[in-house]
């Protein structure tokens, strides 16, 4: 077998996957949301629903696609989602996709930013902790790093609203950009600088601790006493030797801290009123917005088993242990017997 | 009188732990003479890899040298810090370990790992360094060597990785090679590859080797001298003929009589009783006295001296003593002599 043939079968295998893990996601998700108590018709119409008749109360949920088993809502559902039709957004009284769009690009900025400057600063900062093991700077980052993980992020964020928006008055306290100026890229900096605070502040120390206890781990391994010992520096260690064999960790580490990053830019939009849709799914949840929630959670969920798929290919070209293909192709050179 | 390439005198080195003091070596004197293959022979946890990595000055931070010289080359070694160290590792010293499976660092082609250590340290260029670390996989025995060159470790069967250590540890032409339980974990036909490889490179290149091993046959088969330690000391040392033929301390006599090939079919393979103490507290005397069948009273209370048998050959042991009870050595040890 070649190796193209071999992709293409992994790439079909893990598409496969992927729709399977989403289909998954959508019945459950569907199912959950129509559990939980309260009635639909409240977010659409309002105080009005008090004042409806049963039998126009029946006509609405029949309009909106709220009658009938969760099942059968599940097939319609489904089968309008495959052709692009996400439903309408009961408390909007728009097309979800459209309630969306806009906000989607905010969310993606700022949990990007976040995202890559996490872990750029946790890798820096594991790696500086790993060199200096048990020194007195790796033990105060340590205890400052753990302290600064557990100060609720909702409260680090009034805090920083409280001293640099309303006391020196620098930096806005919330929005995305002034009203008028949403071209304005310095504009959104200024107002990108509190929420990605908090957002690294909150995030940081739980994946450099991490990272750093695994570059630990590498570190007692015998290969870096056989890399000492023909004369390498610690830091030619650490950095050329344990960092590699790392790295592949540090990609599955980012790749399912997708969500936990992405539920952070949710807090950090609550608290900065940042329009994203992390705020949008706190409200379509509470208003019982199935055709919104379902569209978030969908797009979510692309984001996480996609990222996983990205790190697993990632992965194979850093480590090439993972590659099957690799192994197949030299046992089918003829060879001499190995001592 | 030629230089000894390196001699210890009075060395002991000691862990720092909760519960106190490890005295993991004690007292150990000891020189290695240019070309020369000393075997370290002992039970696990005896002492003979701190004695090595203390020399290497690669234990970890919690232990020290409580007291005696390090002399490499007639240069005193002892209070050199990592920065000086590192100009010896390698060049001077080096070091093999016991698994081959771990030492090499699993994502780095092999090639690499050789050729690392000189490209940055001896200011070779990346060709030369090529060139070199080519003629050093075809120096330790590994065919096709320019097609390994580039191929992880995970391609190379356990005695082609115990070579490739090999040859990392022999690319700057040290004068020293400690080889720290080296063959192992290795297979009994590839360890006797392995033992004739080390003593084809020692006759080539005429470098001293360090063998430590727990093995007597694969110290028999390789050693000039032997050294036996017990308890963070030295008990007996001499020549490989002396130790083997003529040994004098119980300790001794017990490892020879473990041995299978001295043991008759149909009869138990002889073991000696207990462990080795652990080295929170040692005890006063000779440490091996409770384990022994012929300790005298002065064994529990006293260290005993170094005797010397013949000018190759010291032991110590009070059962050298001139009042001591002449006591002869258990009949198996017999056999070794009609062989």
């Amino acid at each position: 077998m070649n190796s193209k043939s071999m992709l293409i079968e992994k790439i079909v295998k893990r598409t496969l996957w992927f729709l399977l893990s989403m289909l998954l996601l959508s019945i459950v998700v569907f199912y959950f949301a129509r559990l939980a108590p309260g009635d639909p018709l409240e977010s659409y119409y309002g105080d009005a629903v008090e004042s409806m008749t049963s039998p126009e109360l029946d006509a609405a949920r029949e309009r909106l696609g709220l009658d009938g088993p969760i099942a059968l809502q599940y097939v319609k559902w489904i089968s309008n989602a495959v052709q692009g039709d996400f439903g309408m957004s009961l408390k909007y009284k728009m097309p979800a996709l459209a309630v969306i769009a806009p906000l989607i690009g905010n969310t993606l900025v700022l949990g990007g930013t976040a995202y890559i400057l996490v872990f750029v600063l946790a890798t820096i900062l594991a790696l500086f902790c790993a060199m200096h093991e048990d020194t007195w700077i790796d033990r105060i980052i340590c205890k400052v790093g753990t302290a600064a993980y557990y100060i609720p992020s909702f409260w680090l964020g009034v805090v920083l609203v409280l001293i640099f928006s309303i006391n020196l008055g620098w930096l806005p306290s919330s929005g995305a950009y002034d009203i008028g100026k949403s071209d304005d890229l310095f504009n959104r900096i200024q107002h990108m600088i509190l929420p990605l605070t908090v957002m690294i502040l909150s995030h940081l120390w739980y994946y450099a601790y991490m990272i750093r206890n695994k570059l630990l781990d590498e570190i007692r391994k015998e290969y870096v006493l056989l890399a000492k010992s023909k004369g390498c520096t610690k830091s030619e260690v650490v950095l050329k030797h344990c960092f590699r064999n790392v790295a592949p960790t540090i990609v599955n580490i980012m790749a399912i801290s997708i969500p936990h990053v992405l539920s952070g830019t949710f807090i950090a939009e609550a608290v900065f009123n940042y329009p994203g849709i992390g705020a949008l799914s706190v409200t379509s949840a509470k208003y019982h917005d199935y055709n919104l929630l379902m569209l978030i959670v969908l797009i979510t969920g692309v984001m996480v088993v996609s990222s996983s798929i990205i790190a697993q290919f990632i992965n194979e070209a850093i480590d090439p242990r993972m590659k099957l293909t690799e192994v197949t192709a030299w046992k089918e050179t003829p060879q001499t017997p190995l001592s | 009188m030629e230089e000894p390439i390196l001699q210890l005198q009075n060395l002991s080195v000691s862990f720092d732990t909760k519960n106190g003091e490890v005295e993991a070596v004690r007292d150990v004197s000891l020189s290695l003479k240019k070309g020369e293959i000393l075997a370290i022979v002992g039970e696990s946890g005896c002492g003979k890899t701190v004695m090595s990595q203390a020399v290497l000055k690669l234990l970890p931070k919690t232990s020290r040298i409580k007291q005696g010289r390090i002399i490499v080359d007639g240069e005193d070694i002892t209070d050199y810090k990592e920065k000086e160290m590192r100009k010896l590792r390698g060049g001077v010293m080096s070091m093999v370990f016991q698994d081959p499976m771990t030492t090499l660092n699993p994502t780095i082609p092999i090639g690499k790992q050789i050729t690392e250590a000189i490209v940055k340290h001896n200011k070779v260029s990346k060709e030369e360094a090529k060139k070199r670390g080519i003629e050093m996989l075809n120096l330790v025995g590994i065919n096709r060597e320019e097609e390994m060159f580039s191929l992880q470790p995970h391609f190379f069967s356990g005695g082609m990785r115990q070579r490739c250590v090999l040859a990392i540890a022999l690319v700057s032409n040290p004068q020293i090679l400690f080889a720290d339980e080296a063959t192992t974990a290795l297979d009994v036909t590839v360890q006797a590859k392995i033992l004739d490889l080390l003593l084809d490179i020692r006759n080539k290149t005429g470098i001293s080797i360090v063998f430590i091993s727990h093995d007597l046959g694969v110290v028999a088969r390789i050693a000039d001298r032997v050294a036996v330690m017990y308890a963070g000391k030295i008990v007996e040392i001499g020549t490989a003929e002396d130790i083997l033929y003529n040994p004098r301390h119980p300790y001794v006599w017990g490892l020879m009589s473990a041995l299978p090939a001295l043991t008759k079919a149909g009869e138990s393979l002889a073991t000696i009783p207990g462990t080795p103490p652990i080295m929170l507290n040692p005890p006063p005397g000779d440490a091996f006295a409770i384990r022994n069948r012929y300790a005298l009273a002065i064994d529990y209370e006293e260290m005993p001296p170094m005797y010397e048998v013949s000018p190759t050959h010291y032991v110590a042991t009070w059962l050298m003593d001139e009042k001591a009870p002449k006591i002869k050595p258990p009949i198996s040890l017999k056999r070794m002599e009609k062989e």
